[in-house]
């Protein structure tokens, strides 16, 4: 049985300790971790990058990152979750996410471990601000998925 | 009653905010609160369908009614990760 309290999250200001991330998921039952170590790229569509700052709806972020993990022990027979996201000014190379996942066998850790950095890009209210040389913009991102709007019918009196 | 309202990303760059407390009539939508915004930043007004409210740190739609002490957030495409 698997207990969500195993699991770790958070939004860090300081650089993200992977090595401590790994031995926090990785326990004897598991034969597999698998990592994600999303960095800062030094260039985005062909224009050279300075540095990146993140800021976050921290409270909101944290608890989609909650839900993200306990998606991932419903569909997948994995063991621990741990996802880190750092946020202020980041700097080329710098770990900006990392995600670890530990598992019995290696397909769920991989499956789980991609399941959560793809829904955490389309879910998760983090956004991140790119500087150049010349100016910066708020990079382009995705739309959460919005619940439907409520019908504007009004019933007939 | 009274709302808190949040804004991220660009949008904090438009209203030149990042909060703000508002007093709206009794019953009143998100996209009520969102033309409140809209009708004094034409900029935001533009960014309606390229974002998504959320009341009390969860996704609503824009038909939703508020409540007094409701925290509302309109957040613009999330680039995390």
């Amino acid at each position: 049985m698997t207990f969500l309290s195993d699991d770790l999250f958070r939004l860090v200001s300081e650089p993200i300790d992977a090595a401590a991330l790994i031995r926090h998921v990785r326990a004897s039952e598991d034969g597999a971790v698998v990592t994600f170590d999303g960095c800062v790229r030094n260039q985005s569509h062909g224009r050279p990058t300075l540095y990146l700052d993140y800021e976050a709806y921290e409270p909101m972020a944290l608890a989609k990152i909650r839900e993200i993990a306990a998606e991932m022990h419903a569909k997948f027979p994995i063991h621990r979750v741990a996802i880190v996201h750092r946020l202020g000014r980041l700097q080329i190379g710098e770990t900006s996410i990392f995600i670890a996942v530990s598992a019995p066998h290696r397909p769920a850790a991989f499956d789980a471990c991609r399941f959560a950095i793809d829904t955490l890009k389309r879910t998760v209210p983090i956004w991140k601000k790119e500087y150049f040389e010349d100016g910066a913009v708020w990079a382009d991102g995705e739309l959460p998925p919005a619940p439907a709007e409520a019908s504007r019918a009004k019933p007939a009196s | 009653m009274r709302v808190k309202v949040l804004f991220f990303g660009r949008l904090k760059d438009i209203v030149g905010r990042a909060e703000d407390s508002v007093e709206l009539a009794d019953g009143a939508l998100i996209e009520q609160l969102f033309a409140h915004y809209g009708a004094r930043h034409p900029e935001l007004a533009r960014f309606r369908a390229s974002l998504v409210a959320s009341r009390n740190q969860e996704f609503a739609a824009w038909s939703t009614a508020l409540h007094p002490g409701d925290e509302i957030a309109f957040l613009p495409p999330v680039s995390g990760g």
